[in-house]
């Protein structure tokens, strides 16, 4: 009992000095959440980010911990999908896809489909459904895109689909056609079984 | 979480604006206005009577003050730097009596507009205050806005004005004895 | 009326500390005359900010958008960081900023430099995904009406993404 009270009268505030802008008490909520996350070994720097987006922007302290804490949380989902390999930016555009609709399985069948960096087939899925494409038919096409297309490809798919809801085409169908356009197969059967052909040799 | 807690917010200083504008960055001068903007405002207004006066005084004051940024000995008291420069342009903006004067017509208008008596009477005050105000010495104005309505020190007022601390103690007396002259005469119409 | 003759003063002092807001226009009014007029003499750089590490900047000043480029504190950066443009067509604007995840949300890191209401800055992104968002005038948040939307806004104020590959596409 006197080595805990000693512990815990020595532990060390690791503070990151960004974090100051907090007012004392959101400033160790969030850091106690910071510290947690690191601890399990993911990246805290999107979480600072949260916060100071939030201090910026002058919201609660309840609302910075409540959307950092938030953010913790689908870190580590988006992990258990994509794996304890996944980087830090991939790792944050896979919390982007998630919170757009795409399910852990997509990010998985993702991670199965393509050599990383996944960051942005994961972003452009992301992206996708932020321009009005429904998730499942997003998460269809970038998994049938995966395999073959370069990122460039992926940015330029995502470009063109905007283009054409931009002029009027519903964004479902605009992500059909486009995919179309590009060779890949894209019906429902490849989307429900995950399987997209010409699968790379699985990652290590 | 059962209430909202406060946040600090950070802005840049002064100083560190002051710097990036020398390094070219105009952006960080359009911050120090808008953070000037008002608070200079304030004091033209008062000192010159007009709203129109007071705005071209301080567009000149900020022109004026970026083109001479390099003589700002200490960044980190632009404002104070800043406000002796708005100080002198008030002073040779010459008197435009006609211009002046129509600020001082009764707010016909506002007065009809006002549904409740004491607005009514917010619009008469402000009224007698700003044409007791006019009627004192520019000297006289000058020091008594600088001590009273922004706070200065005697110290720092002798920068401003290059005036002795006796000389304006002695005219911010007589402002105070004046503006209350005006004032109880105003009452007694 | 009046009790004692300095009620009067304290008075007439209270109503002059009223505050005065003078038109916000006049930011841009002040701008403008200074662009307008002669250059001003722009002292030497500090060494923190590196121009031979930014060359394109020298290329870019030409086009009249004066850079802000800060390369961005928070570090797990060991691959390179590409230069991106960030434009807001803002007329009306007299400051906008832009801030996000690569400047640690703080307008006072970039604020971007007009053209005719054609407000722009450059920053060197390290890959990743980035949310960011221009603040006109200190007060109104705008997304970039260029780029993907962020979706998960939980601030009440519309933000963008920006995404940068492995190879900084």
């Amino acid at each position: 009992m006197m080595l805990t009270a000693l512990l815990l009268v020595i532990q060390v505030a690791a503070q990151d000095p960004r974090l100051e802008r907090l007012d004392p008490e959101t400033r160790s909520l969030v850091v106690s959440v910071v510290d947690s996350v690191r601890a399990v070994g993911l990246p805290t720097e999107p979480l600072i980010q949260r916060a100071l987006e939030g201090v910026t922007k002058g919201a609660s302290g309840a609302r910075i911990v409540a959307a950092v804490r938030r953010l913790a949380t689908d870190l580590g989902t988006a992990r258990s999908a994509l794996g304890p390999r996944a980087s830090a930016p991939e790792l944050e555009a896979g919390v982007a896809a998630l919170r757009a609709g795409a399910s852990p399985e997509v990010l998985t069948g993702l991670r199965d489909a393509r050599r990383p960096p996944l960051t942005m087939a994961l972003a452009v899925l992301a992206d996708l459904v932020a321009s009005g494409v429904p998730a499942d038919s997003a998460s269809a096409v970038v998994l049938a895109l995966a395999p073959t297309a370069r990122d460039a490809d992926l940015v330029e798919f995502r470009k063109a689909v905007e283009r054409d809801i931009s002029l009027g085409a519903p964004p479902g169908a605009a992500a059909a056609v486009r995919a179309l356009n590009t060779g890949i197969r894209f019906g429902n059967s490849d989307a429900t079984s995950g399987q997209p052909p010409n699968r790379p040799p699985s990652r290590p | 979480m059962s209430q909202p807690l406060g946040i600090n917010r950070v802005e840049a200083s002064d100083a560190e604006l002051v710097r990036r504008v020398r390094t070219g960055d105009i952006g960080a001068y359009g911050a120090l206005v808008a953070r000037y903007r008002d608070r200079l405002g304030r004091y033209a207004v008062h000192m010159l009577g007009d709203r129109e006066d007071a705005e071209e005084a301080l567009q000149d004051s900020f022109v004026r003050a970026y083109r001479s940024l390099e003589r700002c000995d200490d960044p980190a008291r632009f404002g104070a730097w800043l406000y002796g420069i708005l100080v002198n342009r008030c002073r040779t903006s010459g008197a435009r009596a006609a211009r002046r004067r129509r600020m001082f017509v009764r707010d016909v208008d506002a007065l009809h507009g006002a549904t409740h008596a004491d607005q009514a009477d917010r619009v008469e005050w402000s009224d007698e205050v700003n044409r007791a105000l006019a009627r004192l010495a520019p000297e006289y104005r000058e020091a008594f806005l600088l001590k009273h309505v922004e706070d200065l020190e005697y110290e720092e007022m002798v920068r401003l004005t290059g005036a002795g601390v006796s000389a304006l103690k002695m005219r911010v007396k007589r402002a105070r004895e004046q503006l209350q002259k005006f004032l109880k005469e105003a009452e007694h119409v | 009326m009046f009790d004692r003759d300095d009620d009067i003063v304290e008075r007439v002092v209270r109503q002059l500390r009223q505050p005065v807001s003078i038109d916000p226009a006049l930011d841009a009014r002040v701008l403008k005359q200074i662009a307008d007029g002669p250059a001003r003499p722009v002292a030497a750089p500090r060494s923190r900010f590196q121009w031979r590490r930014w060359p394109w900047l020298a290329a870019a000043a030409v086009l009249g958008a004066i850079l802000v480029a800060r390369p961005w504190t928070a570090g797990n950066d060991t691959a390179a960081s590409s230069a991106f443009q960030f434009v807001l067509v803002a007329p009306q604007a007299s400051t906008v900023a832009l801030v996000g995840d690569f400047n640690d949300w703080d307008p006072a890191r970039s604020p971007m430099q007009t053209a005719q209401g054609v407000w722009a800055t450059t920053v060197p992104l390290a890959p990743g995904r980035y949310r960011y968002a221009f603040l006109v005038n200190g007060v109104e948040w705008r997304a970039d009406p260029g780029a993907p939307r962020a979706r998960d806004d939980e601030f009440g104020t519309p933000s963008s993404v920006i995404t940068v590959g492995g190879n900084g596409s």
